[in-house]
Parts: structure tokens; C-alpha cells; sequence
């Protein structure tokens, strides 16, 4: 089953508009501007997995820098003070978050994984089985976030 | 107290309740917050607890926490990304006395805490 008519970019843009109102932006002046760039390079990928009724991954990925900018604004930090720890704990706390709400949406039935956190470029290669099925693709501060679904193949294959 | 593994929310969640004049102290899960429990003379007022931790989770540390007598009057507060009603009712169920869902804004967070009667006077004011 997929669940792209399920959670939908619309639904990750809600939950997206949370998060930043809650620890991000709560002023609201710096939100998320959606651009549907899904070209866009990232550099730090943080993933929560889904299992059960439903197979497959929540990543929220963003420039090096956004990833210091949240960690930052998360921890009541400067940005020049963020240390790569700091970063990990504050990516796998977001897609934690984002991550327990997209499981609520989900079929009952589904866990959800501790996050994993990585450094490095290019998420595909962290899924070889699993295909994005959606996600939202904006830039803050003039710095590349994304949000997005995978997919378990296998699953999608046989439903 | 502030049970969470993630050491950001640990912090958010001990900013806010500074504010509200109490002393946290933190634990990264269940069973460090059980071990923390035990070294201590005075029980904590209120217990913000994260449902999915490494070792042990919220849920077990609220059954656990209720099974002992010492740790009875506890507030105990669930704060989880665990959205479904199913996930809630078992939190109660076991012993939590209010559940907040991530993400929260700290108004909100407060306003719960001020339902369980945890805000004082002239707080966050």
C-alpha cells in the first residue's frame, strides 16, 4: 500500500509549520519557504524508519549550515558555538518529531525507530531498497531543507 | 525531572520549566531516571517523560514508577511524538496524568502544566 495519498506534501508542510513555530521560528518572522527543488544538495541526512504495517523512512536533510542554524535556534545557541553534536542531537530530534507524526497517519500497527543521523551527501545511497514517495523541498534562510517519504520497494511491489 | 534521550529536547524542556521556578535534573531514559530516583531523598514534584528511549522507555518507567509507593505523588507528564489515541489511552492507562504531543510551543506546554496545577502565581508572568 502506498501511503502517498495518505500523508501528503501538504500534510508534511503542516507538521514542517510546527515544528518551526514550536523551536525554529517561533516568532514566525524565518519559515520554511517551500520551492519543490528536489535537485537541491544536502549535506546532513537524519532518518527515522517506520516498520510494521508499513515499511520505510522519514528523512529530514538540509545544507551543513541550516543544520547548525536549527541546532542553534533548538538549543538557545549561537551558531558559532554549535558543535557537531549538537547538530545530531537537534536533526534526530526533528525527524523524530516530524516522523511520530507521519506515523500517526500511518495504518495502525507501525513503530517507529531511535533517529540516525548522517553526515555526508547523496541519501539515496543510505535506501537501495526503498523509493521516495514524497517530500517537501524548501529553503531557509536562503539554506536547503527537505522532508521527505521512502518507501520500502518490496512493499510497494507487492501491494 | 526531564527524561528524554535527546539532549536538545532534555534542554527545551528544562528552559521551560525553569520558568516556572522549578530545578531540573535530567536523564537520558527509564532506567537513569529510575537510578537517579533511587539516590534521591526528595521525590521530584513532576516528571516529563519521553516515550521512545534507548533501555527503557516512558511507557515502562510510568508502570514502574507507579508500582512504587515512594514515587506516588508524582506528576507524570508524557511528552512524545506517540500521536495515536491508542498510544495515549495506554500512557494513562498506565499511570501518566497528562500527555503532550511534539511539537509543542512552550504557551502550550505551559497551559498543561498549569492544568495539573504545577504553575505558580506570577510565573512565566
Amino acid at each position: 500500500m502506498s501511503v502517498e495519498t495518505v500523508v501528503t506534501e501538504d500534510d508534511l508542510a503542516e507538521m514542517v509549520e510546527q515544528v518551526w513555530a514550536s523551536y525554529l521560528d517561533p516568532e514566525g518572522v524565518n519559515p520554511l519557504i517551500p520551492t519543490g527543488d528536489d535537485k537541491q544538495t544536502t549535506e546532513v541526512h537524519s532518518t527515522v524508519s517506520i516498520t510494521g504495517t508499513w515499511h520505510g523512512h522519514l528523512v529530514y536533510a538540509s545544507s551543513t549550515q541550516a543544520a547548525r542554524k536549527a541546532a542553534a535556534a533548538f538549543l538557545a545557541m549561537e551558531v558559532e558555538e554549535v558543535g557537531q553534536e549538537d547538530i545530531s542531537d537537534v536533526l534526530g530530534e526533528l525527524a523524530n518529531i516530524v516522523g511520530g507524526n507521519v506515523k500517526a497517519m500511518l495504518p495502525a500497527g507501525c513503530f517507529l525507530s531511535l533517529p540516525t543521523v548522517v553526515m555526508a551527501p547523496d541519501t539515496a545511497s543510505y535506501y537501495p531498497a526503498a523509493e521516495r514517495i514524497s517530500g517537501l523541498w524548501g529553503v531557509w534562510d536562503g539554506e536547503p531543507i527537505s522532508i521527505s517519504m521512502w518507501q520500502s520497494v518490496k512493499q510497494g511491489e507487492t501491494a | 525531572m526531564v527524561i528524554d534521550d535527546s539532549r536538545a529536547m532534555r534542554m527545551i524542556l528544562k528552559r521551560i520549566v525553569a520558568k516556572l521556578n522549578f530545578e531540573a535534573v535530567e536523564a537520558g531514559d527509564g532506567q537513569e531516571a529510575l537510578d537517579l530516583l533511587a539516590t534521591m531523598t526528595e521525590v521530584p514534584e513532576l516528571a516529563l517523560i519521553d516515550w521512545n528511549m534507548p533501555n527503557m522507555n516512558g511507557l515502562e518507567f510510568v508502570t514502574k514508577v507507579r508500582a512504587e509507593s515512594r514515587l506516588r505523588e508524582m506528576t507524570l507528564v508524557m511528552v512524545t511524538t506517540e500521536s495515536e489515541q491508542s498510544q495515549i489511552v495506554r500512557a494513562l492507562a498506565a499511570g501518566a496524568h497528562e500527555y503532550v504531543i511534539k511539537p509543542f510551543t512552550e504557551g502550550a506546554m505551559i497551559e498543561k502544566l498549569a492544568l495539573l496545577g504545577l504553575v505558580p502565581t506570577g510565573a512565566n508572568s
